[in-house]
């Protein structure tokens, strides 16, 4: 048997280093599209699915959010908000900590001074902005104006989508084009009116702040009545630093009675849509590797085709079929690994860094290659298994034929 | 040495074609053997049968004493790479490999019990010692088919078959060619059995089989070749 797979070898070998080097990079070069198909696709639906959540994560949920007591009874706040914080911020690796007092409300604009409102529903959400800068990205998505500095109690910041005037939104469910100091009016949720000018207006392209308003904190105790309370807690952490369930159990252990949710399981509202993601990757993939294992046997067929008088003689001389299909195995694997090293270095070298640079921007977030170690490992294996089998098939269609009908056809 | 016992050949088609029919005879050792007739007598097919590249349609054939028509494939192969040799019309080499190489070839799928030493050795025999490095494209018709009967010889072949082996080769390379199967011949003891059409060809050769239509017609034995043995 090492006889016969050093022969094989020496055979390829030689048929790599003497044959058509222009069919062979040819080869090499379609077989790497093949790989480069792969990865981007398996890439740029993670990437989608990564913007998505990196999104979300930025913009409304952080990476861990406590909310009040549910169990025994229901509560509405977390209660001495202040000392938790305090103690959440002594984990190591928590990189932010904010509270949210949430309320719901009607936010109602006169655009034309004509007693006309423009009324649309809004989540009302109380912030510390100094801690909000450091958990969540709202403020850095500031279009026109300022984000709170959070000595407001007359000024909001809200959301382009509330705010309206855009090209493609519609005044059924914006103010129609409310501008920073315009003045709104907002009917919070137990019937209690204010009226407020406009700080800021941000742009988010997903998540629950997209139909926000954002009001200081001290402006939503009065308005709620309550003081040194949260409705949650958002937690930023250093996810290079310990893993996010690591985190969720220290401040569980801090709180045992508070609902305590890493992000993943606040994702469910897109949930199904990262499956579907996850589900055409996976559909796109295996047609991938099809794809190119397709590829693989057209091409080493040909090739074998091409050179049937050539095994017709290594059979007539004595060499074993065996040999001969050993020898077609390590040439389709050499082109395999070759593809896969070329693709890796347009994917990873090229089209990588281009993507990083100028990500795909897209309504949801913006999408760039992303790849796990598995999908890295489950790709390089798709391809030279590919390669194995789809070298194997065609080199023993030929390799079977006879010796005559090898030689002289 | 070898013994041909009934074989027979026939092509299935519309019309069957019966290549060969019945045709029986021996060869003794050390022997250098022609086989001659008209175009279509079967004589290549014969030795296709012969070479165990063909498989006849029934009879059996013996090369010492093993009846090599009763071998599976497997076997068929490993009997062909350690027993026998052959020489194709048109050359036959691998492209990819020198000269060297493909003489080699054979003996590194046995095992490479024989080294390189003697691929040099063989290709020094055929007059090819100045050529061991050239590739195949590099070389005449003539050189390459002298590569080739090297090659043959590599795994000292009990029996060295031969399939109209100048039929491409001009006079000069023609005779260096026929020379160096008389020498393989009558130095080495070579069992030699060849198919040719060249009439001239047969004053190399000890024993002529003739076949006409697919049998055998009959056996001359070239006495002056004997005599000079």
């Amino acid at each position: 048997m090492i006889t016969d797979i050093k022969t094989a070898f020496f055979i390829a070998y030689k048929s790599i280093l003497k044959g058509n080097r222009s069919t062979m990079f040819l080869l090499i070069f379609i077989l790497s599209l093949s790989f480069l198909n792969l990865m981007f696709i398996a890439g740029i639906m993670k990437g989608l699915t990564s913007g998505m959540t990196k999104s979300i994560i930025d913009t409304s949920l952080g990476h861990i959010t406590i909310s009040p007591q549910v169990e025994p009874t229901k509560r509405d706040y977390i209660d001495n908000q202040d000392q938790l914080v305090a103690d959440i911020k002594t984990i190591p690796g928590i990189v932010g900590v904010t509270r949210h007092y949430k309320t719901s409300g009607q936010i109602s604009f006169d655009k034309e001074k004509n007693g006309k409102f423009e009324t649309v529903s809004a989540s009302i959400v109380g912030i510390d902005p100094n801690d909000e800068r450091k958990v969540l990205t709202t403020y850095q998505n500031i279009t026109s104006g300022k984000f709170l500095d959070g000595t407001e109690t007359d000024e909001i910041v809200i959301s382009s989508s509330i705010a309206g005037g855009g090209e493609i939104s519609s005044p059924e469910d914006n103010l129609g084009g409310a501008k920073v100091g315009d003045r709104v009016m907002i009917t919070f949720a137990g019937g209690y009116v204010r009226h407020y000018k406009i700080k800021g207006i941000f742009e988010v392209s997903m998540g629950g702040a997209s139909q926000s308003v954002f009001v200081s904190s001290k402006e939503a105790e009065s308005i709620l009545g309550v003081y040194n309370n949260a409705s949650e807690i958002v937690v930023r952490v250093d996810e290079s630093r310990d893993t996010i369930e690591n985190y969720y159990q220290r401040i569980k252990a801090m709180a045992p009675n508070l609902k305590i949710q890493p992000y993943s399981d606040l994702l469910s509202t897109i949930g199904t849509m990262l499956s579907a993601f996850d589900l055409i990757a996976t559909i796109v993939g295996i047609i991938s590797i099809i794809v190119a294992a397709v590829t693989i046997f057209v091409l080493i067929y040909v090739n074998a085709v091409n050179k049937r008088r050539q095994i017709g003689i290594l059979k007539a001389i004595g060499i074993k079929e065996s040999i001969i299909e050993i020898s077609y195995i390590f040439q389709s694997v050499f082109y395999a690994i070759c593809s896969v090293g070329m693709g890796s270095i347009l994917v990873f070298g090229v089209l990588s860094p281009l993507l990083k640079a100028h990500p795909i921007a897209l309504p949801f977030g913006d999408a760039a290659l992303v790849f796990t170690n598995s999908k890295i490992i489950t790709s390089v294996a798709s391809m030279l298994i590919s390669g194995l089998v789809a070298g194997y098939l065609p080199a023993r269609i030929v390799a079977k034929q006879s010796i005559l009908d090898a030689i002289w056809g | 040495m070898i013994k041909v016992n009934k074989v027979k050949k026939t092509y299935e088609g519309k019309v069957p074609t019966y290549a060969l029919k019945e045709v029986s005879f021996e060869i003794a050792e050390g022997k250098f053997v022609a086989l001659m007739g008209r175009s279509g007598s079967g004589k290549s097919t014969l030795l296709h049968q012969l070479g165990l590249i063909d498989t006849p349609t029934s009879g059996k054939i013996y090369i010492n004493n093993t009846e090599v028509t009763a071998l599976s494939d497997i076997k068929k192969t490993f009997f062909r790479l350690k027993h026998l040799g052959y020489v194709f019309q048109e050359y036959a080499l691998i492209a990819e490999f020198t000269a060297l190489e493909n003489v080699h070839l054979p003996a590194r799928a046995i095992g490479n019990k024989i080294n390189e030493g003697r691929a040099k050795e063989l290709l020094e025999l055929v007059g090819l010692g100045n050529r061991l490095s050239h590739y195949p494209s590099e070389m005449s018709g003539g050189e390459q088919q002298r590569v080739a009967i090297a090659r043959s010889l590599i795994n000292s072949p009990k029996v060295l078959f031969a399939d109209e082996p100048t039929a491409n080769l001009d006079t000069v390379s023609s005779e260096t060619v026929l020379k160096l199967f008389q020498k393989l011949n009558r130095e080495l003891k070579q069992t030699i059995i060849m198919v040719t059409h060249e009439p001239d060809d047969v004053k190399y050769v000890d024993q002529i089989i003739w076949l006409k239509d697919g049998g055998l017609e009959k056996i001359e034995n070239n006495n002056k070749v004997e005599l000079l043995k």
